[in-house]
Order: structure tokens, then sequence, then C-alpha cells
């Protein structure tokens, strides 16, 4: 939730500018279309039942904070591995039959979107659940899922000894070339 | 002099537990007053006297599993997860007011899906593609596929994920069990899945919209923002209603209220336009939901999906969802402008005021400036000598 107000000044002059347009606007169509009566545009303008608005505005979304990059994230855990300054994380977890990738917001413990070889939509087109192909597919189709759900920008952290496997790096890639940026835009302290 | 007498009790009370303790009373630190814990510290139980004994773990695997088993295991200190699970538990169990769903029959599902992994693994040239790392999935079929199994449960967590059911249905969730699909553009360059981001610009004219459906039935479309509202923070705005749609088609549904593009104002950042396709059981009269048209009077767009849902709720049922996210563009200062007939609000962000500690009568080692955060926008005293 985000609380918003309007400046004095700026915002005066701007609105300033939009009614000045509005009314160009009004007296054009007023010429065009009614050409007998030359009735001149109001000189101030009247408050109509639209312009009552509140001078503060909330927007509910929660996720328009985190996009707008204005969103506090978990500070504090500079000495520890792996950090908690993120919006996104993402999981890759291999075992000995299945992959699974998954996307986490925040401390939730249940993931926002997350595709894995279990699944039957990806089972039934793959020969083996547990090759580097198979990770490329899983990176694939996380993400498509990802740019459909609005969520571009994502968290990756993984120790070295496992970054530098080629089903990681087949993973890895799949997921740049899908439109995913693996890096968090910085927090904004305006 | 009670309170002395009690700490008096509790440390002879304490004595005894805690001379078997690894730390003792000296370093058991609990906000101010010493006393014993109320359980057992964590790693009590590892004997560091003899650790050439104990098991390793050998493996970084290994190590990361048991520590999130323990990260998942109830402690008697509270937790920030506590907190936080402490706020969700005071709200009630929300109820599914989604359409009902019979699970297919696991026995032959589970054998026809053998039978086609069989045929998989000894298919040749996908183990050469695989062997070689040439083989690309194909997205589509994947995303049929999907869209029959686990489809409806993924959109309902990511809905979940951005307060949908909240903000519309407050005590309530659906599983969108029939797959709604709407493109904006005359191309169908710009579809709408669970959360992608439009512009304006681009959902300016109404979409084509398809959903499976049988001849014989009747459904309705809305499309409402929670997060426009310039009057009410609590309110939404209603973008197109259309109601008894026969089928597939909704051009021959009833137009309740017409297509009007989305007007996010300019500084309030993304908000959530969603689509909610209902499922009528027979012909519903909307007379009380009809709006003149063209509307283009916010007062009359105002709506609240639960009060339209409780009027309609024993005939209708939510079935489809799907939403998009929209940031001001240029387009919006036409629509303000030309459609509503109104000046264009903008606003800025308005930080939260920062926290500052109930304060002390004697606030011990603050500067001056410590008055300055409790007064409240009057004159400062720092920067003035």
């Amino acid at each position: 939730m985000a609380l918003f107000s309007d400046v004095c000044r700026g915002v005066r002059t701007l609105l300033g500018q939009c009614q000045r347009s509005a009314a160009t606007a009004a007296w054009i169509h007023c010429q065009s279309s009614w050409k007998y009566s030359q009735t001149a545009p109001e000189p101030e303008p009247v408050i109509r039942d639209n312009e009552a608005i509140d001078k503060t505005f909330v927007n509910r979304n929660p996720r328009n904070l985190e996009q707008m990059a204005l969103a506090v994230k978990d500070r504090g855990w500079a000495t520890v591995w792996p950090s908690r300054q993120y919006y996104h994380r993402l999981v890759f977890r291999r075992t000995q039959h299945h992959i699974t990738a998954e996307v986490f917001s925040g401390d939730s413990v249940d993931p926002v979107l997350s595709c894995s070889t279990k699944e039957w939509a990806l089972k039934r087109e793959l020969g083996s659940t547990r090759s580097v192909a198979a990770c490329r597919a899983v990176g694939e189709v996380l993400a498509q899922r990802c740019r459909d759900a609005g969520i571009t920008r994502i968290v990756y952290r993984e120790v070295p000894w496992k970054f530098r496997s080629g089903s990681n790096q087949t993973f890895w890639t799949a997921l740049k070339e899908g439109g995913i940026m693996l890096s968090e835009q910085r927090q904004k302290f305006i | 002099m009670a309170l002395r007498g009690a700490a008096r009790v509790l440390f002879r009370a304490a004595d005894a537990g805690l001379k078997h303790h690894a730390r003792g009373l000296r370093f058991t630190a609990v906000l101010g007053h010493r006393s014993a814990p109320q359980g057992p510290m964590p790693n009590e139980d590892i004997d560091w006297t003899r650790l050439d004994s104990l098991e390793k773990y050998r493996s970084y695997t290994r190590y990361v599993r048991s520590a999130e088993e323990a990260d998942r295991k109830d402690v008697w200190w509270k937790t920030y997860r506590k907190y936080r699970e402490e706020e969700k538990e005071e709200a009630v169990e929300p109820v599914n007011i989604g359409l009902p769903y019979q699970r297919p029959s696991r026995k032959t599902e589970v054998k026809e899906r053998k039978k086609v992994m069989l045929e998989n693994k000894k298919n040749p040239e996908m183990e050469r593609d695989n062997r070689l790392r040439t083989f690309r999935i194909p997205l589509d079929r994947v995303k049929t596929q999907w869209e029959q199994t686990n489809g409806p449960y993924h959109i309902k967590r990511l809905a979940e994920h951005y307060g949908v059911y909240k903000d519309l249905f407050p005590m309530a969730y659906f599983v969108p069990r029939v797959m709604l699909r709407v493109l904006y553009g005359e191309d169908s360059s710009a579809p709408v899945h669970y959360g992608n981001h439009l512009t304006p610009s681009q959902a300016a004219r109404a979409p084509q919209v398809h959903f499976e459906a049988e001849e014989t039935s009747l459904w309705t479309l809305l499309l409402t923002s929670p997060d426009e509202h310039l009057l009410d923070g609590e309110q939404e705005y209603l973008h197109w209603l259309v109601g008894n749609i026969p089928g597939n088609s909704v051009s021959s549904g009833q137009e309740l209220c017409h297509y009007i593009s989305p007007f996010p104002a300019r500084g309030t950042g993304f908000q959530r336009y969603i689509y909610i396709l209902f499922k009528q059981e027979h012909p519903v009269d909307f007379s009380s939901d009809l709006r003149s048209s063209p509307c283009y009077c916010l007062k009359e767009r105002t709506f609240r999906t639960l009060d339209f849902y409780r009027k309609h709720q024993d005939i209708i049922t939510p079935a489809g969802l799907s939403f998009f996210q929209c940031q001001w563009d240029q387009s919006v200062t036409h629509t303000f402008h030309t459609l509503l007939n109104m000046r264009e609000p903008v606003f800025e962000y308005d930080r939260p005021p920062v926290y500052h500690p109930p304060q002390k009568k004697y606030p011990h080692g603050q500067p001056l400036r410590y008055l300055d955060r409790y007064r409240d926008g009057a004159q400062n005293t720092f920067g003035i000598y």
C-alpha cells in the first residue's frame, strides 16, 4: 500500500497546463460542432463531479512498490550468506530423478511460481527428467511463466561449485534467453 | 521491593537448572533482566569436547538439507516467521466460491502416463537430442497441457501473491477452472496473462475474449480495477461489464457498462486490472447494474465486486481469472481530458514517516535534536547556532 499526496507548486502548474489544454479543446469542439451558438468557454473551471478526488491516493497493489523499487528490502544480512536483500529469489534444485525451479518472494514459504519435471505437462515431452536438456526445458518454461506473471527481475544465488556445472549453466542461459534479468534494481531511497 | 524479591526467588530457582547449561546464567541474556531460558538452547545436544567422534556432513547438499529442516522446526523462542503467522491466523479461514471439480480416476491416469513415458524413453531421436543437448521443448504444447492440469492452482497462487482475492472477495477465494484468453490489439499482439505489464495505449480498445464454453451456457465478463479509485481507496472502478453471454461470443452478450480504457493516474505506479468470468446457471436480470451508455461519470463507475457478487451469488459463480498491470502513459492524459472531461491528477510518492521510539523524559546520551524528532514539524534547534 502506498500513500501519495500532491506536491504544491509543481502539480498546480501542471494541473494549470492540463486545464488550459482542456479549455482549448472544449473551445475548438464548440467551434466545430455548433457553429451557430458562439458560446465562449468559461473563464474559470467549475468543479465537475469527476474532479472530486482525494488529496491522498492509496494504491492497494501489494507488488506496486517492489516494481517501482521503493519497497524496503530485507537488509542487514551482509555478514552471512546467502543475503536476503531481494524482492524475488530463484531456487534451482536437482534431485536424483527430477529437476525443480521455484521463485520465492521475500520471506514467503510457498513459491510464487514453480516449474518442475514432476509436472505432467513437462514430463510427457521429456525423455529423461534429469538431463541437461531437461534443465534447459525447465528454464525455458519458467522464463515464459515469469514473463506472463510480470516478474522479470529475479535474484539467483548459488554456490560456485554448483553454478559452474553444465546443467546450471544451461538453466541460467535458458532463463536469460527467455527474457528474465537475473539481477534486481537497487532500492530507491528518495 | 516486591520486584527485587521476585528476582531473588527466580535466581534461586534458576540456579538449579542453569548449572547444567553450557552457557550458564552469566551469558543468558533475555532483554534486560536475567532469567532461565524456557527450553533447550540451540546446539546444546552437541558434545563439543569430543569433536572427532561426531558424524560429519561430508557433503554440502546434506548440510543444506539439514539446515532447512532445522529452519522449519518449531522452537520455543519467538521468530519473525511466528509474528507473521500470527497476523495470518487472526484472519478468518477463506471460503472456496469457485466451481466444483471432479478429479478423473487416478488409476487410469497413471497407467496412460506410464505408457507415454516408456515410449519416450525408448524413442531414439529423443535420446540423441538429450545426449547432444539439442532438445528444445515445445512451449505451446506444454502450456496447453499445463492449463488442463496444474494451471488453475498456479493462477490461484499468483492471484494470492497479487492480493486479488484479498481486495475483490475479502474472505473468499476461487480456483479458476476455465481458461480465459484475453487479447488486446488488432493482431492480438498484447495478450493478458496473470500479472504482465501492458500500456494503456495497448488496452485502449475492447479486447477479443476467448474461452471454452458449451453453446447453451451463459457467462458474465467483468473488468475491474481495485487500485484506480481517486476518491476512496476501498472501492473499484468498473471498466467493462457484459452479462448473459451465450456460449463463446462476448459480442452477443448484454453490455451493461461499455468498455473504457485504463486510466492509472500519473505517479501512482502500477495498478491491477482484473478480468473475472462468471458462469451463470440461467439468464439474470441485470437491470440494477445497467449503466448509461456511454458512461463517463466516475461516480456511476464506482463499483464493488463483493456487492455485485453478493447480489447475484445464487446464480453466478466465478470461473475464470486473468489480470494485467498498467502504468501511466500519454494516452491516459487524453482519456482524462476528452472522455472523462476533467483535469488530470498528478501524484508524488509520500514516504512513510521515520520511526522514532516512544519519547523518554530523560533521554540519556541523545543529542539536542532528540527533541526535534517529537516536535511534529515546528522549527528545528540544529543549524540555527
